[in-house]
């Protein structure tokens, strides 16, 4: 969890963030002896390091942090719960040090030099430009890590589950990091936009853009903070984090019982009310035709020429041409009925219209028509055999 | 054949659809027939659209009750929706084919007269044919629905069926009839010698649908007494009429829990539409939702249902108050979008439409340029526009890009957008027009101004009195180079005549005063002599200042005159100013004895009622 939070921040290597600058000058300014939260803030969030200037002013901060230790070795001698807020309040300046959390998190205890060559493999590249930089730091900073580690486990060590207890005090440390981090920051935008917009004419709306670009502590304890600069990096790392927590319903079980029913008139209205409700007009004359082709109306692409006609693929033409055979029995041999049904079955042979079925009802048609008639025929002396 | 003919049925067409791009400069592709037929204006595109849809509904009709002219079928292979569908009855006997031939042609109240006669004679009618009936009396609420098409009584039934595509808001479901007390699928409904589930399901429907929202619980009490089983659409539509039968937001949510339960128990499995009810449901359910919301949507998602953009719109509502209610925290909406990027949406909830307006507005409201460009982003994948809904939830959608584009934008890229959306996609209001008025102004392109009147006028937006004001304000409040000055005169001419041409404009006095500003600094001294005269016709009184710059004009471009007939008209209408005015003509002009003995007058005249 901690560790996902560095590898955000260093994921967008290539953006300079003149943010560090900024909040390292302004931290020059400061009063040296104050709890310097800012300068080591930008290590947390900052996008990319520059390398030289900022890491002067890196060890600039290094020097400001370790102004601290003399306090943090006092405050570390407390134990029990009395002394914990005094202990958070002083964590605040090494803590975010990323080498130093990442000692924490191992649970490892006080020899520093060891602790940060067992760096886990996955950070090696991530954190490795950060390496350089506090590289200097890194032998003042080594006499820092048994006192957090112990003030850190002292903290803990007053609460029930030791080391859930340290990642928590780490987390609960960032989140109000973040929020001076947050309130300073919004003092500075918003003067220095006052001052850019002076100009006569800008109007006030542009001021409030700022506030928006505030960086804002998010309070449902999720600790992130939130920078539009590189949203596009920031948005693949929370993808990965739910927005929502995952507390569910729990009503329901994932099973797989399902009905298909018959289309009734409610799911025909439903159909209906989402067709009016979506836009559905074709923006230029193919998606016109495409709905044509989907109501029927146009023939298909490719052309074939055999479309409709796929029952008729499935006959073999003899039995179009070859009728004779139909003649066998119910009509005469000979005679005048016999001729005039070999005319009949000549035509039906040479119509491409209509199908073998068809063909079949005609003549049988015939069959019983000539059936009827019998009588007649017979008076007419037509030999019947 | 080497094609399979479903799959590759419209391949060839998709394929050459996908190598056209949307023209931003040509109207849209319904319109493309006629150029004086092109839609100018947000009125002229309802009205066209609206006689696109009646012409081909007329069409219809006729061709349906009009079957004889129409037999002949010469298309192979053959086109069932050309030929003229069947809408007279044929079955004339009392039997149950004739009744399904009613309830197939929707004749509703045919129906009900043959079910009735049927069961007089004493024919038992199937099962079936019983729910099919019930369906049709309560999705029609008991009327019969008017033929597309059909002339509309007076009595001003409208019907279900008319497809108004282009009329806002007028959707099936919107032209809510009262569910009468005890009609015909009530009664029909008491009288069956047995009632299974679905037709307990038709009438909760039914009356969920129309509105009597308690009579729908107590039946499915009634349905639950009998231990039947409802299906999925009788719990969508009851969690969906929840808040109508309870007042308190706990006992809403405990009627709600408690619906789910039983369909768990019942082994009934929820749908989209059940997760969107009950979304839906929690929008009305106060302060419980935001804790709520979220839990429902990890539910849908553990049961891998995946949600629609009507979800998400809930979401939103619950989280997104109005603009009145402070700064709100776009993270929700950050991670939604972020989640929901390159996704493909096709409509499944009638509600689905409203997301993008209302994401639109969230942006707006937090005057967040970079996601409402990802919300547009989101609006381009693939067919998702069409997700933009009818004409009048689009304009909503475009009507808030294009504000919070001309507030947080660079006026370049304002203009870039303008020519992009505009009119192809959307008509600007006029308040959208003075958004475009107000970037200009504050990136300095008022130069751009005569440009903007044509499209005012274009947009049919002339008659704004309040738009055309603050045009011509802007025009008049600074001085600039000659060019531009002498485009703000020719623009402010066309406003004039603009101004005379209606009846129904009234002259203003910021507005004459602005017009006639702008003739004085590009010299044109005639025109704005008569627009003093029209400061006359119209009983309005010029200002000093005005009069002062128009003696400036007189002076600098030598019309003597001029100034004389200036004082005069000062003392027609009794300025305090004409002293003054007569002073500094006289001390500063070249006049005859004449004009000075005038213009002495008025100074004396003034004098003695000092």
């Amino acid at each position: 969890m901690l560790f996902s939070i560095y590898h955000r921040a260093f994921t967008g290597a290539n953006t300079l963030s003149t943010c560090i600058i900024r909040q390292c000058e302004k931290k020059d300014v400061s009063d040296q002896n104050e709890t310097t939260t800012k300068d080591v803030k930008p290590e947390v969030e900052a996008k990319a390091n520059d390398g030289g200037e900022t890491q002067q002013q890196g060890d600039g901060k290094v020097e400001q942090v370790l102004s601290k230790p003399s306090q943090v070795k006092s405050d570390g001698a407390k134990s029990g719960k009395e002394g914990l807020l005094d202990l958070l309040g002083a964590m605040k300046v090494e803590v975010t040090n990323k080498r130093k959390l990442k000692n924490l998190k191992t649970k490892q205890s006080f020899e520093t030099s060891a602790q940060y060559k067992s760096k886990p493999a996955a950070m090696e590249s991530t954190i490795s430009m950060f390496q350089k930089a506090t590289v200097q730091a890194s032998a003042k900073s080594d006499a820092l890590d048994p006192d957090i580690v112990a003030a850190a486990s002292a903290a803990a060590a007053t609460l029930p589950n030791q080391s859930q207890a340290e990642s928590e005090l780490l987390k609960q440390l960032r989140q109000r990091k973040a929020l001076t981090e947050a309130q300073k920051k919004g003092d500075i935008n918003n003067l220095g936009d006052l001052i850019a917009d002076m100009k006569v004419g800008k109007k006030p709306a542009r001021q409030n853009a700022w506030p928006a670009d505030q960086i804002r502590f998010d309070d449902d304890g999720q600790g992130y903070t939130h920078d539009r600069g590189i949203t596009g990096e920031l948005a693949n790392i929370r993808k990965r984090r739910n927005v929502f927590p995952t507390k569910r319903l729990n009503i329901f079980s994932p099973t797989t019982d399902q009905q298909g029913a018959k289309p009734t008139l409610w799911d025909m209205d439903f159909a209906n009310e989402l067709s009016l409700s979506a836009n559905q007009m074709p923006r230029n004359g193919f998606e016109e035709m495409i709905q044509w082709t989907k109501e029927g109306k146009l023939w298909q692409y490719p052309i074939n020429n055999e479309i409709g006609l796929e029952d008729e693929a499935s006959v073999p033409f003899h039995e179009h041409v070859f009728l004779e055979k139909h003649l066998e029995e119910g009509f005469p041999r000979q005679g005048p009925v016999r001729h005039f049904m070999e005319l009949v079955v000549a035509g039906l042979s040479r119509n491409p219209y209509l199908t073998v079925q068809q063909k079949k009802e005609h003549i049988s048609w015939f069959r019983d028509y000539f059936h009827q008639k019998k009588d007649v025929l017979s008076e007419a002396d037509v030999d019947l055999s | 054949m080497g094609f399979s003919p479903h799959r590759n049925r419209e391949a060839v067409l998709e394929a050459l659809a996908s190598t056209v791009h949307r023209d931003p400069t040509a109207y849209p592709y319904q319109f493309q027939d006629d150029s004086y037929l092109s839609p100018r204006t947000s009125a002229e595109f309802k009205l066209f659209s609206l006689s696109q849809e009646s012409g081909r509904a007329a069409a219809k009709y006729f061709v349906n009750n009009n079957p004889k002219f129409f037999t002949k079928d010469f298309a192979e292979p053959h086109i069932p929706c050309l030929m003229p569908e069947s809408v007279a009855l044929r079955l004339e006997e009392v039997s149950e084919a004739a009744l399904r031939e009613r309830i197939s042609l929707r004749k509703v109240s045919a129906a009900v007269e043959m079910y009735d006669q049927l069961l007089q004679s004493g024919t038992p009618v199937s099962m079936e044919t019983t729910h099919e009936m019930l369906d049709l009396i309560c999705v029609y609420c008991d009327r019969d629905p008017v033929q597309e098409g059909a002339p509309i009584l007076e009595d001003g039934e409208g019907g279900d069926d008319t497809k108004r595509r282009k009329v806002r808001g007028r959707r099936g479901t919107d032209l809510k009839f009262s569910w009468k007390e005890n009609n015909n699928a009530e009664r029909i409904f008491q009288q069956l010698p047995e009632r299974d589930s679905r037709c307990y399901s038709a009438l909760i429907r039914g009356m969920v649908k129309h509105g009597v929202f308690s009579k729908a619980f107590n039946m499915y009490t009634e349905l639950l007494n009998h231990r039947l089983t409802a299906d999925v659409h009788v719990f969508n539509a009851l969690i969906s009429a929840a808040p109508d039968v309870r007042e308190k937001f706990s006992e809403r949510w405990d009627l709600i829990t408690e619906l789910l339960n039983q369909m768990s128990q019942q082994k009934v499995r929820p749908n989209l539409l059940t997760f969107n009810s009950v979304l839906k449901a929690l929008r009305r359910c106060g302060f419980l939702a935001k804790s709520l919301a979220p839990q429902t949507l990890n539910e849908m998602k553990a049961l891998g249902i995946a949600p629609s953009l009507a979800t998400y719109d809930h979401v939103l509502a619950v989280f997104y108050k109005s603009a009145s209610s402070g700064p709100n925290n776009t993270d929700i909406l950050q991670d939604i979008l972020t989640e929901l990027e390159g996704t493909r949406f096709t409509c499944q909830d009638p509600d689905d439409v409203f997301f993008f307006s209302s994401a639109m507005r969230i942006c707006l409201d937090s005057k967040d340029l970079e996601l409402g460009y990802k919300v547009h982003q989101l609006v381009e994948v693939g067919e998702n526009w069409r997700l933009l809904g009818d004409s009048y939830q689009q304009s909503i959608y475009y009507g808030r890009f294009f504000n919070l584009l001309c507030m947080m934008e660079h006026v370049d890229v304002v203009l870039r957008w303008y020519a992009r959306i505009i009119p192809s996609l959307y008509y600007p209001n006029p308040q959208g027009m003075r958004d475009l008025l107000q970037a200009l102004d504050t990136d300095s392109r008022l130069d751009l101004l005569p440009a903007i009147w044509k499209d005012i006028k274009t947009l049919g937006h002339d008659n704004k009195v309040d738009l055309v004001g603050e045009l011509l304000s802007l025009m008049a409040r600074d001085e600039h180079s000659a060019e531009v000055q002498e485009s703000f005169a020719q623009c402010a001419l066309d406003v004039k005549s603009a101004f005379d041409g209606r009846s129904s404009m009234e002259w203003t006095t910021p507005s004459l005063s602005h017009i006639t500003t702008l003739m004085l600094r590009a010299n044109k001294l005639q025109q704005a002599w008569e627009m003093l005269q029209l400061f006359k016709a119209q009983n309005r009184v010029p200002s000093e200042a005005l009069m002062n710059s128009f003696l400036s004009a007189c002076q600098s471009s030598g019309a003597p005159h001029r100034a004389v007939e200036l004082v005069q008209l000062s003392a027609a209408f009794c300025l305090p100013a004409t002293p003054g005015l007569a002073k500094r003509a006289l001390a500063e002009l070249e006049l005859t004895e004449e004009q000075r003995s005038i213009l002495s007058e008025f100074e004396a005249a003034a004098e003695e009622e000092q």
